[in-house]
């Protein structure tokens, strides 16, 4: 069981926080920060 | 704050409502896999099966795009193609390192052991290196042309690795321990609309990421061209 939900977890959290890091860095570059 | 170029405008057109859906898959798939069947013989970690290969079609997915966006750069010569290639072979990294990761957690707990060099496993490893190497080639040698010219034929030649890493079971002939590859009605009672739910999302997920990536590069190079 925790195999499991260790494997679910990895792979949501690691594509939410890529998503949140992208979507930053667009957010960043939209106003012209350096 | 910097004007959208008419490619900008076009990505986030496609990601807005596709973030939407995404949103809604999520929790349609997370109901899905808690409501699946039971395997007989693994138990619950067989539910992996939800998560597993569907990164890895989406790994695939994100190498072939590497490939499709290098071969328009070379016929084509504009920068958004190569931006796209940027794009899908970030993403299909990031899927790649999760199959990786997911894979020797579902094989400890039904093998026993974390890893070993099975064919599949071996040349998973290495289609990684691969796009790897890629990614660090592009950030170590930003914005030049020839760089691009030559990620893109590399992008190109690499997907060559991806039929063979799908079909390596077939032709080890018996000697890989990885299960073969998924076919129609190979799943258990009840496995197959979990199955067909995870994948759409993870395609829905791989889409939306590698617009958002697309776009990002895309802005990055508007900037890096306005700094001069």
């Amino acid at each position: 069981m925790s195999y499991a939900i260790a494997a679910y977890v990895i792979t949501v959290g690691t594509l939410a926080a890529y998503a949140w890091m992208l979507a930053r860095e667009r957010r960043r570059l939209e106003r012209g920060d350096p | 704050m910097s004007a959208p170029t008419p490619a900008l405008v076009r990505i986030a057109r496609v990601r807005h409502p596709l973030g939407m859906l995404l949103a809604l898959l999520v929790l349609v798939w997370a109901w899905f896999v808690i409501d699946a069947p039971i395997d007989n013989r693994q138990g619950v970690i067989q539910k992996i099966l939800y998560v597993h290969p569907p990164l890895a079609y989406g790994a695939y997915l994100g190498f072939v795009l590497t490939a499709v966006g290098g071969a328009l750069y070379l016929w084509k010569q504009r920068a958004i193609y190569d931006q796209l290639a940027v794009a899908g072979a970030e993403v299909g990294v990031v899927f790649c390192t999760l199959m990786m990761v997911t894979g020797p957690i579902w094989a400890k707990g039904t093998w026993g052991h974390w890893w070993t060099w099975d064919p599949r496993l071996t040349l998973t490893l290495l289609l990684w290196f691969v796009y790897l190497a890629y990614l660090l080639l592009r950030s170590f040698t930003e914005g030049s042309e020839r760089t691009a010219r030559f990620a893109a034929v590399y992008g190109v030649a690499g997907t060559a690795l991806i039929p063979l890493n799908y079909f390596v079971i077939e032709l080890a002939g018996g000697r890989s321990v990885h299960p073969e590859n998924l076919a129609r009605g190979s799943l258990g009672a009840g496995m197959g609309w979990p199955f067909a739910i995870a994948n759409v999302a993870a395609f829905t997920a791989f889409v939306w990421l590698v617009a958002l990536r697309w776009e990002v590069e895309a802005r990055r190079a508007s900037a890096a061209e306005r700094a001069g």
